[in-house]
């Protein structure tokens, strides 16, 4: 790898104090989980770990003048992969670690700095960790413009930033439909992002490293497309606390193509066909089974989730972000595995997938779930920043009148709390439920 | 602000702004005419008019609630949207004979989705529309031109063939340069036409039929050109940007309080008409897709041409001698929070005054406006 005639790289320790945080934090998570001995907790505290080492590894790059880029799960991962540059999300805080202690304080910050209040949390505290200096600058920035508004405007944004005005950015435009044009389209934005990476960052893409980590997904997604029928058992193996988003992490975020990431995903289909087998569910009585067809409330996750299960024995069957139709990349040559890697990320990635195009994707997927895991109840929470989700909330409705589930949109902020709050989603679904019959 | 305008076209533009069929898209109708609704101003209305139908531009006016489309949409979806949904589910929009969508920002699109559930419109289409103006994304959209094209073909039988298409971006053009004529004027020290009587010529231009509109507006262009009365009673020289603004009362508001608007950067303003379609590219479909993704002002969801609309707020400001910049925006636009706040940026770093206001489609909310905007002024030094 050669870093010549590239942009010097300056390194500003003081951009890494939230990084460095955040990864005590998830130390300091990995500790208390530490201490659990079930099997649940076990595979947290494998992903908990797995993100530690992620941290440490950005802050080494840093250190040492090594590049390292910023991207996003649902931006071929499997390129910065195969091409060996280290990655992280500039939006890691509100998805990945939205229940540290500081979100609300910074929240109220990248609000004092004059960004709309309706603009999405997620996208308005990105911009702030940047704006005040919390963030690491990286050699390059994959930028994201699907599939909101916010996430554009986010990134436009950062593009014109004072502090970041030196830093590239490159961001492959999604095609609306799906169809073979729209995936030959965005296959060539690919490598057009290829070519960004390699100009900016001095690393190559070897076609062979690449299909050796496209191979290593397809086993990846197939265990999980395995794991996930798992779910569709009575009662459900597992609930909110492992699944989905873990597997995302692993999948898309951590482990792309990793050995260490296929073996965990082993380890979390082995434990739910054990739970399977043995009729063992998250709760003694699973009387609800629910759909929950978003992100997880991050901000403020273990003050409603859990209150689900104990409360009204409901139990988180699937979610947006476990919700796996990932198809296998062909791996013949460059032409196959790049179309491969434009349909995965365009058209299978959790919710890219619903919400980048018409809403046709909402209805299916609710209809998909609904029958195949006998789905009791579709939960819309109705995150603040997804507008395009719920201006298609009377599409989600009429599809669960037809299938004759009820369906409930709440109205919230996925990552602060005091927008809904946890007592009054609780009192609005504790209503639901006794008006349905549920629970 | 009274107007010193007493032109003829102007009061038959002022009056196409406050219904949807205005009289001379009745007598289009009337004698047969076809009319195709545009849900934002990047729909390539050229392919239209060289069909042989009028495009028009939806709008929500005349909506007095929202009650149809919140069955819809929710709380947090913009009310523009509401608005013009909310008619199209009451049948108000039964003159059309099609309506074309682009996937222009997170709430217009889902429109599309339920019209096409909905209401039942003969012809509708969601064009691609990409949110980069590099050359793979001209290229993108000139196959989504080419298909929409052929589209019209194969639903209305009318094969818009090139010399059809190059006869209406002409006409198209046309349109452009009598607006930017219209425009110079505004330049000079006392502007013969205000901001409200602008703004309804430019909504006009976008629901009646083409040429009698740019007769009209060659009357209206005469007619001020030739006089020398003008506007000497205001404060300030205003620049209003945003999105969607089709209300000429939003802009009375500021006006009743001395700022003058000379200028914009809007859907109903200069980003639909600063620049021409190139006449001398060989291939039409080519000139209107280069023209729509890389040459035309852009829209705040064009990804990596904000230095760019910038640069053109700036130039504006310079050639209309702006004292001021008021940007609005729907309460719920996201594309507009992040631009106004990257605008306001860089109009600080100017040293410009800037405004940053919400508002609602409907309701002007003429009481926080007035204060907001006096304020403005005030602070200005004016």
């Amino acid at each position: 790898m050669t870093t010549k005639k590239l942009r010097q790289y300056k390194y500003d320790p003081d951009t890494f104090n939230r990084y460095r945080q955040e990864r005590d934090y998830f130390n300091f998570l990995s500790g208390i989980l530490a201490t659990m001995p079930d099997s649940m907790s076990q595979l947290s505290k494998e992903i908990t770990d797995i993100t530690v080492e992620r941290y440490d590894q950005i802050v080494r790059c840093a250190e040492e003048g090594k590049p390292f880029v910023a991207g996003y799960f649902c931006a071929a991962p499997e390129i910065y992969e195969a091409m060996g540059l280290p990655w992280y999300m500039i939006m890691a805080t509100p998805f990945l670690a939205a229940s540290a202690p500081y979100l609300t304080e910074d929240i109220d910050a990248a609000e004092a700095m004059g960004l709309g209040t309706d603009w999405c949390t997620a996208c308005r505290l990105s911009l702030y960790y940047i704006e005040a200096g919390l963030t690491p600058k990286p050699w390059a920035l994959i930028g994201l413009i699907h599939p909101c508004d916010a996430g554009n405007m986010l990134h436009q944004a950062v593009a014109r930033n004072k502090k970041w005005r030196d830093v590239p950015i490159f961001a492959s435009d999604p095609p609306y439909f799906e169809d073979q044009r729209g995936i030959d389209y965005y296959a060539g934005e690919l490598r057009r992002m290829v070519a960004f990476l390699e100009e900016h960052t001095g690393a190559k893409l070897d076609l062979d490293k690449l299909r050796e980590v496209c191979r290593e997904t397809n086993k990846q997604y197939e265990i999980l497309s395995e794991y996930t029928q798992l779910r569709r058992a009575h009662p459900c193996p597992h609930g909110w606390g492992v699944g989905g988003p873990q597997a995302f992490a692993a999948t898309q975020v951590f482990q792309t193509g990793r050995p260490r990431g296929t073996k965990w995903l082993q380890q979390l289909y082995a434990d739910a066909e054990e739970r399977v087998k043995n009729k063992t569910g998250p709760v003694p009585k699973e009387r609800i089974r629910y759909f929950w067809f978003d992100l997880l409330p991050f901000g403020w996750v273990f003050e409603l989730m859990p209150w689900l299960e104990q409360e009204w024995g409901a139990v988180l069957v699937m979610e947006m972000f476990g919700l796996q139709p990932y198809t296998p990349i062909d791996l013949r040559n460059e032409e196959t595995i790049f179309k491969g890697l434009a349909k995965r990320n365009l058209y299978d990635s959790p919710m890219i997938r619903q919400a980048r195009g018409p809403a046709d994707y909402f209805a299916s997927d609710i209809a998909r779930v609904v029958k195949d895991y006998d789905i009791d109840l579709v939960i819309w929470p109705g995150h603040m920043g997804h507008k395009d989700g719920s201006a298609s909330t009377g599409i989600m409705r009429e599809i669960c009148q037809e299938l004759k589930v009820p369906y409930i949109h709440i109205g919230l902020d996925l990552f602060d709390k005091r927008y809904t709050t946890p007592e009054e989603c609780k009192d609005k679904l504790s209503k639901f439920f006794s008006a349905m019959g549920l629970g | 602000m009274s107007t010193k305008v007493k032109s003829k076209a102007l009061k038959e533009f002022q009056e196409a702004t406050q219904m949807l069929v205005n009289p001379a898209l009745q007598r289009w109708k009337d004698q047969g005419g076809r009319v195709i609704g545009c849900y934002c101003s990047y729909v390539p209305e050229e392919v239209i008019t060289a069909a042989g139908f009028v495009p028009f531009r939806m709008r929500g006016t005349g909506s007095a609630g929202t009650d149809m489309a919140d069955t819809c949409v929710s709380s947090i979806n913009c009310s523009f949207v509401r608005h013009s949904l909310d008619l199209g589910l009451r049948g108000e929009y039964s003159f059309l004979d099609g309506v074309v969508w682009v996937n222009s920002c997170d709430h217009v699109r889902r429109i599309y989705d339920h019209w096409k559930r909905k209401i039942d419109t003969p012809y509708l289409r969601l064009i691609s529309l990409p949110k980069k103006v590099d050359e793979p994304q001209v290229e993108w959209f000139r196959e989504e031109v080419s298909l929409f094209r052929e589209s019209m073909k194969d639903h209305f039988g009318i094969f818009v063939s090139d010399e059809r298409l190059w006869k209406a971006i002409k006409l198209h053009n046309e349109t452009r340069r009598l607006q930017r004529q219209l425009y110079e004027l505004r330049k000079r020290k006392n502007p013969p036409i205000t901001g409200v009587e602008t703004l309804a010529v430019m909504v006009a231009g976008t629901a009646m039929p083409r040429e009698e509109y740019n007769k009209l507006l060659k009357e209206l262009v005469d007619e001020l050109s030739q006089s020398s009365a003008g506007h000497s009673d205001h404060r300030a020289r205003i620049m209003l940007i945003g999105g969607i603004l089709d209300d000429p009362a939003y802009i009375e508001v500021i006006e009743s309080q001395g700022g003058l608007v000379v200028t914009d950067s809007m859907c109903f303003g200069t980003r639909i008409m600063w620049k021409d379609i190139d006449e001398k590219e060989k291939d039409p479909v080519t000139a209107l897709a280069r023209y729509y993704i890389a040459d035309r002002p852009s829209c705040a969801r064009m990804f990596g041409d904000q230095p760019r609309r910038s640069a053109f707020i700036k130039d504006m400001i310079c050639e209309f001698n702006v004292d001021g910049v008021i940007a609005e925006r729907l309460v719920m636009c996201d594309n507009w929070t992040g631009e106004q706040f990257m605008t306001g940026e860089d109009l600080k770093e100017a040293g410009i005054p800037y405004i940053r206001l919400d508002r609602d489609y409907i309701n002007v909310g003429a009481g926080q406006l007035r204060t907001r905007v006096q304020a403005f002024l005030e602070m200005m030094g004016r």
